[in-house]
């Protein structure tokens, strides 16, 4: 066999399948062509906003190396688009006038910024071009318009109060720049987070110097910068925000056009089944940011709730290591084992986690219910099915707010604000579906001091010496016998001859000893 | 008889010092006779203990800079064993009614010889087995690999070593050229600034090292990678430092995340990766995705902590020095090699490892697991840890060895697949176990079991009657720590010397007498000293030019006090610290190597409903060594944890209807573990804990999985899916007295 697998993009989600079939290539069952849009091997997307802060090197952002994977073999073209699919002679068309052909083609043509309309900004959705002073953050151009507004100190708008929103401005403004963060609703991340963890989350980012608007619809960009650039974002109200760069963070949507174009089925995303494949096309698949599983079985359970695209690249990473292992094994010939690959299982909804340097926010599933919504709470719970329960711990004080929302003790929501060892406990559980203890407060706990209760050598007959297995009893009564110094309870009882640890517990039984002595 | 000798302790790698004393006139071991006075005090322990005879050695832990006189209640109990009753000190042979009986040396070694001849004729000179251990001197380890290669012709020999040492000793080959536990010594750990510790509970395995950290930890330095609260983490609080606590399995995943700060919030050693290492922008690339909040998400432990982590190793390179060290905790997994290895790539960002205060290391944990690993009784290495495959080292120990060289067999198969080939077609038929209870420590023991059964004939060399030679059609009883010279390697690569202290019984015999008899009988070619000095000297020759050059060594000088690492070429001075000019590749660099966490395969679905699925992680107690067969029989460490408790946290085993000292079940599709519950909030809920040290249906081993790792063979011990549930019905009393008492 000697399969020709095209790859369309070439973003992370690519890089992962191309490193999967890697061994297949070496091998010389598959032959392997890579096209990507922009002129970079694949870099890590979800580190772009520390790039566009200067915390880190487009260097250390690289997930390929072009020239290591043309020496293995593989065909990478860079700065060339795939311009048409032609289905019929299962071929590519690219920007440079070249065609590829293709045994399998993988669409991971990932997604693109959403563009709000506003007036000032006249976006042609396929290939929107920005005035000055105005970006999306996605790639390492927009990083760069970025970084010279922070290396500048600059004041930066971000419209969105998304996460990538808000990660962006808290970097930017730890970074130096002064930020702005506009978005609808009377706090950030409205549809994810409930009312307090909101607050408590709004609270947090204008401690660390965000500025926040919220409750605020934005209707037009003004340019009245020096070089005709933009200087302020226009509110609905009459207002505006002045700035010298606006960071646009309104979400993203896929990049389905190649596929709908060659008349595959879209909607969100690229449909495509528990294998991945295009709705009836055997020849062509579709991961990452683009893909959208939904199979065309509409009695398929696990497609009933199925949510769309995520716009997280974990997801897109399983489906590179699936997919990369399915079209191994194909390319090697082993069609009968790659039938019997177990289907990729279904993703869990996604967690949101800020990824921050002085904040901490957690956040998955569904956090509208409040504690006493009795109607919200027992509305799913027939058949045996228990209600939802809610745990909430508020302390706005402190900056410290969680939310578990749960039914027969497993998580169906949660919110952590500004406690960390909480927040990695909580997601865990929740992407186990593992059922919390009963005492939920034991969850709150892991943020407390570390002391261990319970510690401590007031019973007697508890051990003092670890290493020699010594009794604060026996130590005692070595001190009875006559012992006063460490080194002679050592000697008489072996306690401390072993890591050390306890001498200054012995000291203490000693000096505890001749204190009753003395006052006796 | 000796009145007094400078030796060292018996069971781990920390080969703590000691003095043993002979308090008076001597009883044989095996009539204990008139009780010698002797100055122990008495056992601490509040538990009623069966009186045993007194011991006939009083030991004294001793200064040294390791142990610093410090010794664990293992150490201080060691000299209990040496006349205890249950010591074999005749050859035994096995009946047709399963009994073992008392036969004459001679008797015994004319059965194991034609053993060996039958086997030979019959399916080939690779049916014999051996199966070394890591607590053999380094004359024994040597002289094992060589008498199984030039006595019994076979390439079937290797060491329960590979169950412990194995990935972190891979990973140290790949990185560095060369694996030496701690290339610095462990007076090194005094000064640093932070010190991580990875999978390793000193303060329960090695209780005297944590001399080492008070420094540390004064500083607020420590920081402990551990799924469980263990006793180590537990130095962490009150401003010791950090305790990360990865759910079991993702140790990796923690380590590219911490690997991943570094380089972007540019805390890299650049001077120092551009000048001595290769590999760099590989390993850039693969942790690029490891970025904190993601792992945080596969781990457990927060973003901020792997921030902090970072951080501080980052700063203290910069201050009094960093160290990584990586224990069993880590390394025992299908991954293990590559997890060290992401251990090794952290620190060489960093510029560790070379640095003069600074370095990673691994914690050897048997008594000569460093030089067990170097003189030949792996699969695929010959003495001087040369590998078997290398046309230049065969020809060099051909030459010391007087052969030629084809008659070194090529290389054999690693510790578990040699355990999966007993009694198999093409398999091993007729196995030697020497220093091992493979019985008890292996993985799947119940296939381990099955396999001892299946031969035609075991061979057990031990002086108690341990699980393993239970099984044995022959067992050769040897002598025990304080009756033998010989030297051993400690986990810093220092050469110490054992010495007697007492006469051995009358029956029992050295290995190394047992091997020359053999050789003689089967006309072995080369020679099979039976004196360790003599065996030392050829060690050295055969040694000299390899990794572990031992040839600068001698018997006088470690007899004179010289504190003796390896490499140690003669003329030199040895090499307490390595990498300072060079690592050991051709080219003189240290290689990263990026790795990448493997998918796992799907455990089996639990079929019992009144189960719950839950992370089996197992390890070690204070109070107990390896198996078990030693420190089980030492009254007062059996009176002390006398039977094996699955630890859980309380929240998970009242949501089970488990409580404190209640029985539970653990099973999986391999075996079934019954013991009682310890209840404690230093575990994570979701996971358990078992003590491998307990034999028979608490024998945690019948749980783990012989899955190896593809790198080092080395099994996951600390990672397996068990189905836990609570025992209703009371077993009969005697269920949980599988131990044998006295
Ligand atoms: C600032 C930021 C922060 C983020 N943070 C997180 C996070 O914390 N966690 C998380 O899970 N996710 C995060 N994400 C999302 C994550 O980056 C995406 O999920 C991921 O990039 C998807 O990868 P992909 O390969 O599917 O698509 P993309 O990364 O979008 O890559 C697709 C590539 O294909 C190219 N392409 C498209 N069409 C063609 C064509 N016709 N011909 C040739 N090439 C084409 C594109 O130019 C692009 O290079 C973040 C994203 C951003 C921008
Ligand atoms: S720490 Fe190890 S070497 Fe030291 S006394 Fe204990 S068991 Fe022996």
């Amino acid at each position: 066999m000697n399969e020709q697998i095209v790859i369309v993009g070439f973003g992370p989600v690519a890089a992962r399948l191309v490193d999967e079939l890697l061994p297949a290539v070496r091998a010389g069952h598959a032959r392997l062509t890579v096209v990507g849009e922009e002129a970079e091997a694949a870099y890590n997307r979800v580190l772009v906003a520390d790039l566009g802060v200067g915390r880190t090197t487009a260097d250390a952002l690289a997930l390929s190396d072009a020239d290591a994977l043309a020496a293995d073999g593989v065909d990478v073209r860079l700065g060339v688009r795939v311009r048409r699919v032609d289905r019929a002679r299962q071929q590519v068309l690219l920007s440079d006038g070249s065609t590829a052909h293709y045994d399998r083609l993988v669409f991971a043509t990932g997604s693109r910024p959403v563009i709000p309309n506003l007036t000032g900004i006249n976006p042609d959705p396929s290939s929107p071009v920005l005035p000055a002073g105005v970006t999306a953050l996605r790639d390492l151009r927009d990083a760069d318009v970025l970084r010279q507004a922070v290396d500048g100190g600059k004041r930066v708008v971000v419209l969105g109060g998304g996460v990538l929103g808000l990660e962006t401005a808290l970097a930017a403004a730890e970074e130096g720049a002064t930020v702005t963060v506009v978005h609808n609703g009377p706090h950030p991340l409205g549809r994810n987070i409930d009312r307090g963890g909101g607050a408590v989350l709004a609270a947090g980012l204008r401690r660390c110097g965000v500025r926040m608007a919220g409750n605020a619809r934005s209707t037009g960009v003004e340019h009245n910068a020096p070089d005709g650039g933009f200087s302020a974002l226009l509110l609905d109200d009459g207002s505006a925000i002045d700035g010298d760069l606006l960071v646009i963070s309104c979400g993203v949507r896929p990049r389905t056009e190649l596929a709908e174009g060659c008349g595959l089925s879209t909607s969100a995303g690229i449909l495509v089944d528990h294998r991945l494949r295009a709705h009836h096309e055997p020849h062509i698949f579709a991961i990452g940011d683009c893909a959208e599983v939904l199979c065309p079985d509409p009695e398929c359970a696990a497609c009933r709730n199925a949510k769309g695209p995520s716009g997280l690249v974990g997801p897109g990473w399983r489906q590179a290591e699936w997919l990369g292992e399915y079209l191994g094994l194909l390319a090697a010939g082993a069609v009968e084992d790659a039938d019997l690959l177990p289907e990729l299982p279904a993703e869990q909804p996604g967690v949101i986690v800020l990824k921050a340097r002085g904040m901490n926010m957690a956040v998955a599933g569904d956090n509208s219910a409040e504690p006493w919504d009795e109607e919200v709470l027992t509305a799913g719970a027939v058949n045996g099915r228990p209600r939802l329960q809610i745990a909430q711990w508020a302390d706005p004080e402190h900056g410290r707010y969680v939310k578990m929302t749960t039914r027969g003790g497993v998580l169906e929501g949660l919110v952590s604000v500004g406690m960390p060892r909480t927040a990695a406990e909580l997601v865990g559980l929740f992407e186990r579906s593992a059922e919390l203890p009963a005492d939920r407060s034991l969850l709150l706990r892991l943020d407390g001091p570390d002391g261990l209760p319970g510690a401590g050598a007031a019973d007697p007959q508890s051990t003092v010496c670890r290493c020699a297995g010594v009794s604060g009893a026996a130590i005692q009564g070595a001190v009875e016998d006559g012992c006063s110094t460490v080194s002679e309870v050592s000697k008489a009882t072996r306690a401390g001859t072993g890591c050390g640890g306890c001498h200054e517990d012995i000291k203490g039984l000693i000096e505890k000893h001749f204190r009753a002595v003395s006052t006796a | 008889m000796t009145k007094s000798a400078d030796t060292h302790c018996p069971y781990c790698a920390l080969q703590c010092a000691m003095t043993l004393t002979s308090p008076a006139e001597l009883a044989p071991a095996t009539q204990p006779g008139p009780v010698p006075v002797t100055a122990l005090p008495a056992p601490a322990s509040p538990a009623a203990a069966p009186a045993a005879p007194a011991a006939l050695l009083e030991v004294q832990g001793r200064d040294f800079p390791t142990n610093r006189g410090g010794l664990c209640r293992k150490g201080w109990t060691s000299a209990t064993l040496l006349n205890h009753p249950g010591r074999i000190t005749e050859p035994l042979l096995k009946g047709p009614d399963g009994v073992h009986r008392p036969i004459s040396w001679e008797h015994a070694l004319d059965l194991a010889v034609s053993a060996v001849k039958d086997a030979r004729a019959r399916y080939g000179a690779d049916a014999v087995g051996v199966f070394g251990g890591g607590g053999l001197t380094n004359e024994k380890a040597y002289m094992l690999g060589k008498f199984a290669r030039l006595a019994l012709g076979t390439s079937r020999i290797d060491y329960n070593g590979r169950f412990c040492m194995s990935s972190a000793a891979a990973a140290g080959m790949r990185a560095f050229g060369v694996d030496r536990g701690l290339p610095f010594p462990l007076e090194a750990l005094d000064t640093a600034s932070t010190i991580m510790m990875l999978g390793s509970n000193v303060a329960e395995t090695m209780p005297p090292f944590v001399q080492h950290l008070k420094g540390t930890r004064d500083a607020g330095g420590l920081i402990v990678v551990d799924p469980r609260r263990s006793a180590t983490a537990a130095f962490t609080s009150d401003g010791g430092g950090l305790h990360l606590q990865p759910l079991p399995g993702t140790d990796l995943t923690l380590l590219l995340g911490i690997s991943h700060v570094v380089i972007h919030e540019n805390l890299v050693d650049t001077a120092f990766i551009e000048e001595r290492t290769s590999g760099y922008s590989a390993v850039v690339r693969s942790v690029n995705s490891f970025w904190p909040e993601r792992v945080q998400s596969l781990t457990g432990v927060p973003a901020e902590l792997i921030r902090e982590t970072a951080r501080r190793l980052a700063a203290g390179a910069r201050q009094g020095g960093s160290y990584i060290l990586t224990g069993r905790g880590v390394e025992q997994h299908i991954d293990g090699t590559d997890t060290a290895t992401a251990a090794i790539n952290l620190s060489l960002l960093l510029g560790l490892p070379g640095s003069a205060r600074s370095g990673y290391g691994t914690l050897t944990g048997q008594g000569n697991g460093q030089g067990g690993r170097e003189h030949g009784q792996k699969a695929d290495q010959l003495p001087g840890y040369r590998k078997i495959t290398d046309p230049a080292a065969r020809a060099h120990v051909a030459g010391v060895w007087g052969v030629p060289e084809e008659l070194i067999p090529g290389p054999g198969l690693p510790a578990v697949q040699l355990l999966k080939s007993l009694g198999k077609p093409d398999g091993v038929r007729c196995l030697f176990v020497h220093a091992s209870n493979i019985a008890v420590a292996s993985p799947d023991a119940n296939a381990v079991i099955d396999g001892l059964r299946s031969l035609d004939f075991l061979m057990v060399c031990d002086f108690f009657m341990s699980e393993t030679a239970a099984e044995a059609d022959l067992i050769l009883p040897v002598l025990q720590w304080a009756e033998e010279e010989g030297t051993l390697t400690n986990l810093e690569g220092r050469v110490l010397r054992r010495r007697r202290a007492l006469t051995p019984p009358a029956g029992a015999r050295s290995e190394l007498w047992i091997m020359a008899r053999l050789a003689e009988a089967l006309d072995a070619p080369s020679s099979y000293s039976e004196d360790p000095e003599t065996v030392f000297e050829e060690l050295r020759l055969a040694s000299a030019g390899g990794l572990a050059d031992y040839s600068g060594i001698d018997y006088a000088m470690l007899d004179r006090g010289e504190a003796a690492y390896w490499p140690y070429p003669a003329g030199s001075t040895g090499t307490p610290r390595l990498f300072q000019d060079r690592f050991a590749h051709p080219d003189g660099k240290a290689v990263m190597t990026p790795v990448t966490p493997r998918r796992r395969r799907t455990p089996a679905a639990n079929p019992d409903p009144a189960a719950k699925t839950m992370t089996l992680i197992t390890g070690r107690l204070l109070e107990h060594y390896q198996s078990g067969a030693q420190t089980r029989r030492v009254t007062e460490l059996l009176a002390s944890q006398p039977e094996a408790q699955m630890q859980i946290h309380p929240a998970a085993a009242e949501a089970m209807g488990i409580t404190a000292g209640s029985l539970v079940s653990l099973a999986n599709e391999r075996g079934e573990v019954v013991c009682r519950a310890e209840l404690s909030t230093a575990i994570r809920p979701e996971t358990v804990f078992l003590p491998f040290h307990f034999p028979e249906l608490e024998s945690a081993n019948r749980l783990t999985e012989a899955a190896t790792d593809p790198v080092s063979g080395m099994p996951e011990f600390k990672f397996n899916k068990v189905w836990v549930r609570p025992v209703a019905v009371p077993l009969s009393s005697n269920v949980l007295q599988t131990t044998e008492a006295s």
